[in-house]
């Protein structure tokens, strides 16, 4: 959040604005996070997630791009602009064998930040004349496939979502399981449910995402199951 | 979205699913289906014939009756570049339109805290 916001800062007198949207379920575990950056760009919550609908975002973070016309100029896309720590962090040798794969996948994930915050500042100087400035069939092409399967589980996702709220969490988590294995690349669904199981009240996120018990998974076992960190995340095109 | 009928008023359509009944059928940016069925005799939608037409899953859950309309499908997750009117709202509960940045170049973020 603090480097979206910096982003804001530095671009909002050069015409772009900057949006950020909580995809979390509960307000109360974003809040934190946008009590720190102290925005001054809108800042908003996403609790069924509509943008994965509208936009096809599968993960975060992902951004779109959109003109001053509302016309969108790159589709969903992985949207870093800094590099991780994680990513150049050495794995000490005594690390358990679960947390030093996990920190291996991390290290795999394609790393576009420099790029990726160069083509924003490119988009903002130049308009649509911008290399990265889609035209609308390119971007409608690069789009995510939305196969049958991936309405579903985004159906299945929104009703767990108001059973989470109107009965329960027991009630929405078969939905989401369902969800789940229709739309395996979503990654939004699955580490919003698991969310819920891993992490206790009060603590930060957990990374590891050990659901065994109820989804009989993990982010490492779903990130394997997918091909490994190199497929985690949707890699902007920016050449 | 969400739905208890299996009817539906066209503009509540559109504002949840970002696509329009027109003369020319459904449309969504400068995409347009044709649906002359899809508009039942008192101007409502049918959500069946919709979802059939457009691709859209529709769940139900069976202790409540609620439904839930999945997006369009059979093709990309983006039907047209124009981006649908988006409503959510801001970090103190006040709605937010996407259509209120118009004239600004936006870059839309999606986080979480998870």
């Amino acid at each position: 959040m603090p480097g979206w916001q910096a982003l804001h800062e530095e671009f909002e007198a050069k015409g772009l604005t900057v949006l950020t949207v909580a995809l979390d379920l509960e307000k109360s575990k974003a809040q934190p996070w946008v009590d720190e950056a102290s925005p001054t760009h809108p800042s908003l919550i996403d609790p069924t997630h509509v943008i994965d609908r509208a936009l096809g975002i599968v993960n975060v973070p992902m951004a779109v791009w959109i003109d001053e016309t509302g016309t969108l100029v790159r589709p969903a896309e992985g949207a870093s602009i800094e590099v991780s720590p994680l990513r150049s962090a050495e794995i000490p040798e005594e690390t358990p064998d679960r947390l030093k794969a996990l920190l291996t996948e991390v290290k795999k994930m394609p790393d576009t930040a420099e790029a990726y915050r160069d083509a924003i500042a490119d988009w903002v100087e130049h308009g649509a004349d911008s290399a990265y400035a889609l035209t609308p069939e390119e971007v409608v092409a690069r789009s995510q496939a939305r196969p049958p399967e991936h309405s579903k589980a985004a159906a299945l996702f929104e009703l767990g979502c108001h059973l989470f709220e109107t009965v329960g969490k027991d009630a929405a988590v078969p939905l989401w399981k369902e969800a789940h294995a229709l739309h395996r690349e979503n990654w939004t669904y699955k580490r919003q449910a698991w969310t819920l199981e891993s992490t206790a009240e009060g603590e930060p996120s957990d990374l590891m995402q050990e659901v065994g018990d109820v989804y009989g998974t993990s982010w490492l076992d779903d990130v394997m199951a997918l091909g490994g960190g190199e497929n985690y995340v949707v890699v902007p095109t920016l050449d | 979205m969400l739905l208890t009928e299996t009817t539906i008023d066209p503009a509540e359509f559109l504002t949840g699913t970002g696509w329009e009944a027109k003369p020319e059928g459904l449309c969504k940016g400068d995409m347009c289906v044709p649906a002359p069925e899809a508009v039942t005799a008192d101007g409502q939608l049918d959500v069946e014939t919709i979802a059939e037409r457009l691709g859209m899953a529709l769940v139900s859950d069976s202790e409540s009756g609620v439904k839930a309309l999945g997006p369009e499908s059979g093709g990309r997750a983006l039907t047209t570049a124009v981006v649908p009117e988006l409503e959510l709202t801001d970090m103190d509960g006040n709605p937010f339109k996407l259509s209120s940045l118009h004239g600004r170049k936006v870059l839309l973020v999606a986080w979480a805290s998870w």
